[in-house]
């Protein structure tokens, strides 16, 4: 399976009395928002380690039983978008002979096919680092295991495995483009997680990022640290933009603080005589409110939700992204009739969900304008390490004018972050982004051609 | 003169070299149980003696003291307290340097001490229970879901503390679970080679904050403040990982650090003499020795204790013996003729760190730490800028074997903190294991990184106090309990 946009936790108990399978499966729940199609986890305890996982989210998969099978002071989990064909390739997957090894990891190994002989499946990537792992588990201890696997693969990883002799290890590939940090819980847990939002829900502190190309190894009596790869720190932009939670710190940069920037430069770029903000439920809600600060436009609570949070742009297929846009989105009619209405949301994919919302505002309820200002930039390229960013063809940025599109969608007018703004607005410098799917151009695959 | 040092550690090894500095040229006997490499040579460079055998032990001590007839004994480590080593000494007549069994009572026995304060309503002090057995502490943990610390009433090592902060509705479960389970070990590990208690288990109200340590001369009448220092006690680097007796402490430039006070130091200062004083009135003897406040900035009340030490802390020992400009021996002989108001303390102004280094398998698996060969280049060191104290090591057929707990611990002086942990870390390299076991340090101690999150959290919890200050609440505190009702704590 692709471990695309997923979303991983590790923690480790320094004393042997806890049980964290539940700060694993709350650990879920708070990195939910990165993926909802499987969940897992891998525990290590007394009788060694136990792994379980299959479809679905967390909070419906896990139950007291399973949960209870899988008792022990250190773990790791997994969440995923993605549903594969095979539920062995679930992650955590558990692979191994002598050394057995259950790893996760969120990102894409572009060179999966690689590292093993034989047919490898593209849902089974993880497989292939796990097995390579293994492997290298065999006649070196784990913090060289993992150097050297990081000499073999390439591509954009946020990983953690955990051995069957107790260790938990954990690797940021070298240009760090996907998030992960660490936290610890007094004298008691070290813990990791894709974003920092996990760490605080299981009454953790945030310590810092796992820095790009290093590695940490937790045994019952050690921490080993090292950095071993070095390279241009290319961070995901669109992790600020769209898929991290605003209440997570990553990178340094407060997620909030950064789409409230956001909010505030669509204002300024593109600013609008109008009578009311709206933001589309959740992502945008900060870019509203910014906007609206900005401009002193009040802002308005246009859509009400129904069922739990689901991401749209990230279902995996249409029929149900569909289905999501009609559940996620039922619209305050009296916020909305008569106004002229900026209607603010996150990002345009296919412009599919737009559309509908515009269609819904405009013609049912009777908004007398409305304005699309949209908190990313162009987005007019698929993702090679696994953002589930739709190809080429399907994005509506990479052959429509701003013009078009706000005639395709049924808006008065359509506008989309400009790229320096929303450089300045992750305040990070622009070379220590990964902006590919604004730009086309990837670290890694630049750099061979 | 004579003086016999009771102790092995790092901090008897600091306070040996502070002794040997005296211009009064003492020789220096020593009382250890393991031959520590550090005070051995400095007992054979100032033409004393070391005494191998149980530096706990009253009448062993004493009889050595009679044996080398010294001037007086200087008393580095709390157990030897706790068993009385200095009134068998003073019983036969040899001053000594280090609190006497009534007074060490200030940190052998935490319930003790809490009551101390309550009694005497002094400032900083926390709610706490004591039990004597399992049982009674299960049920009020099963009846209260808290943010706690659960410790052996008794000092036993240092270890033993567990800290639980219980926020999470849902995971209170486990964290009950963890809670019983520690008042089972508290009582079965930790606390059972200890008969000299009666209490067995002290849970405390969790507090937050930066921690620091006040480490005090006393006479009984005065105390004579020496300046702060902060220890880390986490294991791993960033504040990971287990609790140890700390992995290395900071220091200066001056005689607080950069995240407390002047004014915060001062009624630092107030809390422990006031403990003094009123531990004189609680058991009726003069505290003639050394007095450490472990501290904490809280919202609760600003400076707060969370214990006490009757001895000098380690590593705390070792940022600010070497400053000590003021004659040691000058200090001692006050404190013995409790005329430590003449002695003016001085310091030189630098900012220093500590770092232990550690065979890997401290703290959780001393087994493993223990038993490897150990090799320090002092004088590559020396040419680094730092200086070596000797910690948990022996001298085994004239080699250097690790004993399970620090090994080293090596001190920089600069004009700033993050220069002297700098000159520190280059030393750590010079520190060796001849089996191809690995040491471990924190290489964090002493970052502007890590200095700059303590000065945020100060400011944080300043804001906090200050603003209960103003608004009276400090001393006060309440509670509401599902079916008990309204309970008002009276500080």
């Amino acid at each position: 399976m692709n471990s695309e946009r997923c979303g991983v936790f590790g923690i480790y108990a320094f004393d042997e009395c806890w049980n964290v399978s539940r700060f694993i499966y709350y650990g879920l729940v708070a990195l939910q928002n990165r993926g909802q199609e499987t969940c897992g986890m891998a525990v290590f305890g007394e009788k060694g380690l136990k792994v379980v996982k299959g479809k679905g989210l967390a909070e419906d998969f896990f139950t007291e039983k399973s949960l209870e099978e899988v008792k022990g002071w250190a773990g790791i989990g997994h969440v995923s978008p993605l549903e594969p064909h095979c539920n062995e390739n679930i992650q955590p997957v558990y692979v191994g002979d002598g050394v057995r090894v259950a790893l996760c990891y969120n990102g894409k190994i572009l060179n999966y096919k690689e590292l093993c002989e034989g047919e490898i499946k593209p849902e089974e990537d993880a497989v292939a680092v796990a097995n390579l792992l293994a492997k290298e588990l065999k006649h070196s201890d784990p913090l060289e295991a993992m150097e050297s696997v990081m000499e073999k693969i390439r591509g954009a990883y946020s990983l953690i495995a955990f051995t069957d002799k107790g260790e938990m290890i954990v690797a940021r590939d070298p240009k760090g483009i996907k998030p992960l940090v660490i936290g610890s819980y007094g004298f008691d847990h070290g813990a990791v997680a894709s974003e920092s939002a996990a760490i605080d829900v299981i009454g953790a502190d945030l310590k810092a990022d796992v820095k790009p190309g290093e590695i940490y190894v937790f045994n019952s009596y050690s921490i080993d640290r090292k950095r071993a790869l070095k390279d241009r720190e290319r961070h995901c932009a669109f992790e600020y933009v769209y898929f991290c939670r605003p209440d997570s710190i990553i990178n340094g940069k407060s997620v909030y603080e950064v789409r409230m920037k956001i909010g505030e430069y669509l204002a300024e770029e593109f600013p609008v005589d109008a009578d009311v903000v709206i933001g589309v439920p959740e992502t945008a809600i900060p870019f509203a409110m910014a906007y609206s600060n900005a401009t002193g436009i009040p802002i308005h609570m246009g859509f009400v939700r129904s069922g739990r949070s689901m991401r749209t742009a990230i279902r995996p297929t249409q029929f149900e992204r569909l289905v999501g846009v009609q559940l996620k989105l039922n619209p305050i009619k009296s916020a909305i009739r008569g106004k002229r209405v900026v209607l603010i949301d996150d990002s345009v994919v296919r412009g599919t969900t737009t559309r509908n919302i515009v269609n819904i505002m405009r013609n049912k309820i009777g908004a007398k304008e409305v304005h699309v200002r949209v908190g990313s930039s162009r987005l007019i390229a698929p993702c090679p390490f696994g953002v589930e960013v739709p190809g080429k063809d399907e994005l509506i940025a990479a052959h429509l004018t701003e013009e078009e599109i706000s005639k395709v969608v049924g808006a008065d007018t359509f506008a989309w972050l400009s790229l320096e703004g929303m450089v300045k607005a992750i305040g990070l410098p622009k070379d220590k982004l990964c902006m590919g799917c604004f730009t086309e151009e990837y670290p890694y695959l630049e750099e061979e051609t | 003169m004579k003086i016999l040092l009771v102790g092995e550690g790092a901090r008897e090894h600091a306070i040996a070299d502070a002794l040997s500095r005296s211009t009064y040229s003492p020789r220096i006997f020593a009382v250890m149980k393991l031959r520590n490499p550090g005070i051995s040579r400095i007992c054979e460079e100032t033409r004393g003696e070391v005494k191998l055998g149980d530096s706990t032990d009253p009448s062993f001590v004493a009889s050595i003291a009679e044996q080398f007839s010294v001037d007086f004994v200087f008393i580095g480590p709390e157990e030897p307290q706790f068993h009385g080593v200095a009134d068998e000494v003073e019983n036969r007549g040899i001053p000594c340097v280090g609190a006497k069994r009534g007074p060490s009572e200030i940190e052998m026995s935490k319930a003790f001490m809490r009551r101390l304060m309550w009694k005497y309503k002094i400032p900083g002090r926390l709610r706490f229970m004591a039990f004597k057995n399992i049982e009674d502490a299960v049920a009020y943990i099963e009846e209260y879901a808290e943010s706690i610390a659960l410790k052996p009433a008794r000092q036993a090592g240092g270890k033993g503390v567990k800290v639980i902060a219980d926020l999470q509705a849902y995971l209170k479960k486990e964290k009950e679970e963890v809670k019983k389970k520690h008042v089972r070990n508290i009582v079965e590990e930790h606390m059972r080679p200890y008969t000299d208690i009666e209490e067995r288990i002290l849970i405390e109200q969790k507090v937050e904050g930066p921690e620091y340590t006040l480490q005090c001369f006393t006479d009984g009448r005065v105390v004579k403040p020496l300046p702060l220092v902060q220890d880390n006690k986490n294991a791993y680097e960033m504040d990971i990982g287990p609790e140890t007796g700390g992995m290395g402490s900071i220091s200066g430039p001056g005689k607080t650090l950069p995240f407390i006070s002047e004014e915060e130091y001062e009624e630092s200062v107030e809390i422990v003499f006031q403990t003094v004083r009123a531990i004189e009135k609680e058991v009726g003897e003069a505290y003639k020795g050394i007095i450490a406040g472990q501290m904490m900035l809280t919202a609760l009340w600003g400076p707060t204790i969370i214990e006490f030490y009757s001895r000098f802390g380690d590593p705390e020992a070792v940022n600010v013996l070497p400053l000590l400009e003021t004659d040691l021996v000058e200090i001692s002989e006050a404190i013995i003729s409790q005329s430590l108001n003449k002695v003016k303390l001085e310091f030189r102004d630098s900012a220093t760190v500590v770092k232990c280094v550690a065979p890997r398998g401290y703290p959780n698996r001393r087994d493993l730490a223990k038993g490897h060969p150990i090799y320090v280049d002092e004088s590559k060191i020396k040419e680094a800028g730092g200086r070596v104290f000797y910690g948990s090591i022996d001298i085994v057929n004239g080699e250097m074997i690790t004993g399970g707990s620090r090994a080293v611990e090596i001190f920089a002086e600069a004009d700033t903190i993050p220069a002297a942990s700098e000159i520190a870390e280059k030393c750590v390299q010079y520190v060796t294991l001849g089996d191809g076991w690995k040491l471990f340090h924190r290489s964090d101690i002493g970052t502007e990184e890590l200095l700059n999150e303590r000065i945020e959290l100060a400011k944080l919890i300043r804001e906090i106090y200050r603003y209960r200050r103003e608004k009276n609440l400090i001393g006060r505190q309440i509670d509401w309990i599902p079916k008990r009702g309204r309970i008002e704590y009276e500080f």
